[in-house]
């Protein structure tokens, strides 16, 4: 529970809505109360979590603050009247279109998005300014799977649901970390386990990740040889007589032609393991599993998606499923787990620039006249826009002279980031909508719009098994935001299209939304919904989580596709792509390694939100490299120390932590940090801007990269409480910025002396009255905590080797209250004193349960995850750590 | 003092095998005389601070002669006293002690200007603190600070005259003497640095004081601190061989084979002594060999600073001030009143000055003592022993 005092809650009472984090979808039960509490648990109705909650999602009450709001419109850094705002940038939009033309101004939005706003926004551009240049950061994490689903069944359409996973004996992970990407995913997948003994888990990534935990088999693939894997196994299945003779002949095209290059490239099992660099033997044992379980599912996400051939792996996965009738049967399907909470629903109305709306293209003329017919749009687009990569280069070259980007972060999270930043800030028009205004986005931009965030808004989102949510609001809006929907109808009204533009409610979108779903579809496309286009409010705004097709033939939803082994091709039958496999576009040089990104257990994407909750920086609080042992030796860096990551794009500062969970030339690095949290780590500058060339996807898993280590003279932290924290951002070349219950947290190193002495930090914090002072006449370890009154207001701790650092845990409890003049002294000492030992590095972010304590608790006879439960509390909340947990019990 | 404490170590083998005779010229026995700054704050009574009175000596069969020795007849084996008594010694200990340094101002035969030595001067100036609206302690040292502290607490306006430019030159740095002097200040008493007394003033009685920085003060009480100088002469005059003070060796022996020396009056291997526990070694090491017992040799040890003025806190031992090849560990709360430090040389602590907070002195004195290198401990060792993990400090302590 947390009392939030600067939000007001619109409603007391509990609200059932939707998580807005990844594309599991969890429902959410929030308690409102007097005071402004608001108390978060998992929806105990909700099919994708029945009650469970990950810690992401349970700490969304501390992601509530003003914080980092953004409350009122700005153009060019003033606030500004909503309508000072719409005039202006209308008067500008307006003015680029008549002068350059439609294809001069661009959208760029966001999973995070609702699907009524995405509609909106959409809706907007392809119909009524007249270009297609919209797309969204879906394009990062789902355009491959996207464009594979299209190639293989006739439609964005996801075959399987969760509980095909429970059903499954056989569950294939392929570059995915569950555990951390998709906790509620992997916490179904453990019980799984746990009750089917016959349930045989296999996790296929270059990485050991936590996933492992619970997999029979971890296959360290090298990186990026997924499709020859995947050729591999339809040659194994060719081999073994393992085809559905009759499900292929009679649902599907092109078999022969796909085994042919199968085989072709991948014979064997002999050349698959040579391809992938694994062992043949185990390599053998997985594809047995493969052909001889029925009931086989194959989850499948960014590890396959961000690719060069992301696409074309997507239908190595799905060819395998289709040779073996394993598709459209209860416990049986190729999965992509999505990355956002609204990716699908995005896509549903047609966010990505090469689709047009309720999954229809411009490939298929009479899908752009029927949808220019619905909307009665005066300046239809003809043809597909610019995808994310190209957006943002025609944004540097200048051919994009205005663009809207409305809820991500493209300067953080697109490859070449910092690219995008220079694209951006040479471009005439940048409007941000957002809900933060300390983005590294929001920096560049000309016009910014506040946007109501979660618990404000509400509409609709699709989760990964199509399932229908709805967001529901409990809180007043904070400042002047206002709904995306709304802030880009007004701006519709604003360019002078009023009559398509004149919506009261979200409702009013999304009962359009259906009917267009439904309009002139008669079966041909997948998505239909038209059995909610009648929707009242009432019925919307409680509208019990949904599968589509929802249609007069199955109102309440549909939890499997395919079961009747028709598909939406115009054959109806299902396509074998042939797929000739590749390895990344970029290979490193005899001196570079390849870094691989991807995302934390407790942060979501860039960290605007998760960054607010001290507790979500309490497992992991500094952007990292992961390394082999080998390596770690090879370029000279060890546990703890800096890395330095350098390539023609840009660079990147992280922890280093040396581990032979990643292989011998791999690295690992998170994708979350910002500029706001960090000096210089964002991973998206080092990520070059290679894309699949069917689904436009950048390849974000696999990016050559130097490694040098950053050897500084000086390491430290300081800690500041709220009052002071202020916008100070230290003089260092390396910080990393943590939030705290009471303040934040900066790490801190510098190379040299100079500049970074203990008067240097002191002299930021001119309220502090008084100063204890810790320090060594030679070298630089010195400490020093502030005080107003007897109040402690700031510490700062030096010295020459981050080990030398004490744990700073004790000291943040410390942090604004107040101490005993006589004794405040010990602080500095950073613990207690009394031989208590200090919890260790966090493992259970929900209970605050660190690994010291696990350990004791370990020697005192606990043997068990459970047992710890009972002891200490840990994992006994969202679960998310009991992977980790797991590791420290011995045996 | 020494020579009780000598007493009491030799109760330990057998006393009543010697004849032993005690001449000394404070007819209250043996007494603690460290507890005189007590006695003067009030905290103690004269009769609490008495460790051997006079029954004591009769009790255990030992002659108390009160009085002086004039003279040290070393080939007949017979001292002389002033009254012309003669004591015959098989064995003779000279455990005469000090007295107050002089100073070189005029006029001190003035009535009102005391030494702080005996329980004698002690009630003199408790007697005129009675009449008394400003007194000067004439020495910031650990003693001219009791001194100090005593007559502030009998509501005396105290001004402290120091010739170095902090208090406790010897045990503190500059820092830690500013913190000292601002509590001291506190209690009322005013602090007069870089000076010195030039000139008492007054016609028999004592009424004022010039002080070398020209400043006059209207003074009825003057309590000379400045230091202690050997009472040596006795032993000295009797051809003993020393310099400032009677030359022992490692057993107390002086160049005499039948005469032993210990407490303020000696000087070991060019020391002197002015603290108590290297006197209390002494008199272990003395009672040993002179009741025949195998004894192992006097070592002068550091010793660490205490000052016995209520509510300060202050330790100090080895050296104050880091030299170029040493470094400082340091904590500083200048608001709190807290300052402590360490020095080190190759990691090794070579001095401490704990000014506010003397937790863990004890625990560095050790560490000093044993010269450990404290590498592994830095830079935390500065905040106490209970902060450190408790397997680094044992095995520090069990090393050699």
């Amino acid at each position: 529970m947390k009392r939030i005092e600067t939000v007001e809650i619109s409603q007391s009472g509990s609200t059932n809505t939707t998580c807005p984090y990844c594309g599991v979808g969890c429902g959410v039960t929030v308690s409102t109360g007097g005071d402004n509490d608001v108390r978060v648990k998992g929806d105990k109705a909700h099919p994708a979590n029945y009650g469970r909650l990950c810690v992401k999602g349970s700490a969304l009450d501390e992601t509530l603050s003003a914080g980092n709001r953004l409350l009122r419109p700005k153009v060019n850094g003033e606030d500004v009247s909503w309508e000072q705002a719409l005039a202006y940038s209308s008067g500008k939009l307006k003015s680029i279109i008549e002068q350059y033309g439609p294809d001069s101004v661009a959208f760029y939005l966001s999973g995070q998005l609702l699907t009524e706003d995405y509609y909106v926004a959409n809706k907007l551009m392809k119909g009524f300014i007249g270009s297609a240049n919209v797309d969204t950061n879906s394009r990062l994490c789902m355009s491959s799977a996207v464009a594979a689903h299209k190639r293989a069944f006739g439609g964005d359409l996801v075959p399987g649901c969760y509980e095909d996973i429970e059903l499954a004996d056989f569950l294939l992970i392929v570059g995915s970390n569950t555990a951390y990407a998709h906790p509620i995913v992997f916490q179904r997948i453990a019980k799984a386990k746990k009750e089917n003994p016959n349930l045989t888990v296999v996790v296929v990534d270059p990485r050991r990740t936590a996933t492992c935990e619970i997999a029979d088999i971890h296959l360290p693939i090298k990186p990026g040889s997924d499709g020859f894997f995947f050729n591999g196994l339809l040659s194994f299945i060719a081999d073994n007589g393992c085809i559905d003779d009759e499900f292929v002949h009679q649902h599907t095209d092109g078999f022969a032609a796909a085994l042919a290059q199968a085989k072709l490239q991948v014979p064997d099992t002999k050349s698959a393991s040579q391809a992938c660099d694994v062992d043949e033997d185990v390599l053998r044992q997985v594809y047995n599993y493969f052909v001889a379980t029925d009931r086989v599912v194959t989850i499948f996400s960014q590890g396959i998606n961000q690719s060069t051939s992301g696409c074309d792996k997507g239908n190595a996965i799905i060819n395998c499923h289709l040779a073996t009738g394993k598709i459209g049967k209860p416990g049986a399907a190729p999965f992509s787990i999505t990355g956002q909470p609204n990716a699908m629903g995005g896509r549903e109305v047609g966010g990505l620039a090469n689709q047009l709306a309720a999954h229809m293209s411009f490939d298929v003329p009479h899908h752009v006249r029927l949808v220019e017919a619905f909307w009665q749009a005066p300046n239809m687009a003809e043809k597909e826009g610019l995808k994310a990569v190209d957006m943002f280069q025609a944004v540097n070259d200048g051919k994009i002279k205005a663009i809207w980007i409305m809820a991500t972060n493209p300067v953080v999270s697109m490859p070449s980031a910092d690219f995008v930043r220079t694209a951006l800030e040479k471009c005439e028009l940048v409007i941000v909508s957002d809900c933060v205004d300390n983005g590294d986005t929001t920096k560049t931009a000309d016009v910014l719009f506040p946007a109501q965030g979660w618990g404000e808004k509400q509409g609709t989102a699709t989760n990964s098994e199509r399932c229908i949510s709805f967001q529901k609001s409990f809180l007043k809006p904070m400042g002047e935001a206002k709904p995306d929907w709304e802030i880009i109808s007004l701006m519709a009204q604003h360019l002078g299209f009023r009559d398509g533009f004149s919506y009261n409610h979200p409702v009013d979108i999304f009962r359009e939304h259906a009917r267009l779903s439904g309009f002139e579809n008669d079966g041909q496309r997948g998505f239909d919904i038209s059995a909610l286009e009648n929707i009242t409010r009432e019925e919307y705004e409680t509208l019990k989580p949904t599968q589509w097709p929802i249609t007069q033939s199955s109102p309440t939803g549909t939890q499997r596709l395919f079961g009747d082994g028709q598909f939406f091709t115009p054959s109806r039958k299902a396509q074998f792509i042939p797929i000739a496999a590749r390895y990344p576009a970029e290979s490193p040089t005899s001196d570079q390694l390849i870094m691989n990104t991807g995302r934390i257990r407790d942060q979501w994407h860039t960290m605007t939100r998760t960054g607010k909750a001290s507790r979500l920086l309490s497992h992991v609080d500094e952007p990292y490299v992961q390394i082999n042992p080998v390596d770690a030796k090879r370029f000279n860096v060890t546990a703890n120390s800096i890395a330095h990551l350098k390539n023609h794009n840009g660079e990147f500062f992280g922890r280093v932590k040396v581990s032979t969970d990643q292989r011998q030339g791999d690295i690992f690095s998170p994708i979350h940090w910002n500029s706001a949290f960090a000096s210089s780590s964002r991973v998206g500058a080092l990520v070059s801007s290679n894309v699949d060339p069917v689904g436009g996807q950048p390849e974000f898993k696999h990016c050559p990269v130097s490694l040098e280590a950053f050897t500084p003279s000086v390491e430290g932290f300081c800690l500041i409480a709220n009052d002071l924290s202020g916008s100070w951002t230290p003089a260092v070349d390396y910080w990393v910025k943590v939030t705290l219950i009471s303040g934040t947290k900066y790490i801190l190193a510098n190379k040299g002396v100079d500049g970074c002495s203990i008067g240097d930090f002191k002299a930021a914090f001119p309220q502090v009255e008084s100063w204890v002072d810790m320090s060594l006449s030679s070298g630089v370890a010195a400490r020093a905590a502030g005080f107003i009154g007897n109040q402690l207001k700031v510490v700062v701790v030096l010295d020459s080797q981050v080990d030398k650092l004490m744990d700073s845990t004790w000291l943040e409890s410390k942090l604004e209250t107040e101490v005993e003049t006589d004794i405040r002294y010990q602080l500095l000492a950073g613990s207690p004193g009394d031989g208590a030992s200090a919890p260790g590095k966090i493992i259970c972010s929900c209970f605050q349960v660190g690994e010291n304590q696990i350990k004791s608790a370990i020697e005192e006879g606990c043997a068990s995850v459970e047992s710890l439960g009972e002891n200490l509390k840990c994992g006994t909340n969202c679960g998310s750590c009991i992977p980790e947990i797991q590791q420290l019990i011995p045996g | 003092m020494a020579a009780g404490r000598l007493l009491t170590e030799m109760q330990a083998y057998d006393l009543s095998r010697f004849q032993i005779t005690v001449i000394g010229d404070e007819h209250q026995g043996s007494y603690n005389r460290i507890m005189l700054s007590s006695v003067l704050a009030q905290d103690s009574i004269v009769s609490d601070i008495i460790l051997k009175d006079r029954n004591w000596f009769d009790e255990h069969g030992i002659l108390f002669h009160c009085g002086q020795v004039s003279e040290i007849d070393r080939s007949c084996q017979h001292v002389v006293c002033e009254d012309g008594t003669r004591f015959s010694y098989d064995k003779l200990v000279i455990a005469t002690g000090s007295r107050s340094a002089k100073i070189p101002a005029d006029n001190q035969q003035l009535k009102g200007i005391y030494s702080f030595r005996s329980i004698a001067d002690t009630e003199q100036i408790i007697d005129q603190a009675q009449q008394t609206k400003h007194a000067l302690v004439v020495g910031g040292g650990l003693l001219g600070l009791e001194a100090a502290y005593g007559l502030a607490k009998r509501g005396v306006e105290v001004t402290l005259v120091h010739r170095s430019g902090w208090l406790l030159n010897r045990q503190l740095d500059e820092a830690a003497a500013r913190l000292l002097q601002r509590q001291m200040e506190s209690l009322g008493i005013r602090f007069a640095l870089r000076n010195e007394v030039v000139e008492f003033c007054g016609a028999a009685n004592l009424s004022g004081a010039k002080l070398k920085d020209g400043q006059q003060l209207s003074v009825e009480l003057a309590i000379i601190a400045t230091g202690i100088t050997p009472n040596a002469e006795l032993g000295l005059s009797a051809g003993l061989l020393g310099d400032r003070a009677i030359q022992v060796d490692d057993y107390m022996l002086t160049s005499d084979p039948n005469i032993s020396a210990l407490g303020e009056n000696v000087e070991h291997r060019g020391k002197t002594f002015g603290l108590v526990a290297p006197i209390w070694e002494q008199a272990k090491v003395l009672a040993g060999r002179l009741s025949g017992q195998p004894t192992l040799a006097f070592e002068n040890q550091p010793v660490a600073t205490k000052l016995k003025v209520s509510g300060i806190q202050l330790f100090s031992a080895g050296e104050i001030e880091e030299a170029t090849n040493q470094q400082s560990l340091l904590l500083h709360d200048e608001a709190a009143g807290i300052y402590r430090k360490l020095i080190l040389e190759e990691n090794r602590v070579k001095g401490i000055v704990l000014f506010g907070d003397v937790a863990s002195g004890q625990f560095y004195f050790d560490l000093m003592q044993r010269e450990v290198s404290v590498e592994a401990i830095l830079p935390g060792l500065i905040f106490g022993e209970v902060f450190l993990e408790k397997d680094i400090v044992r095995d520090l302590l069990s090393a050699a």
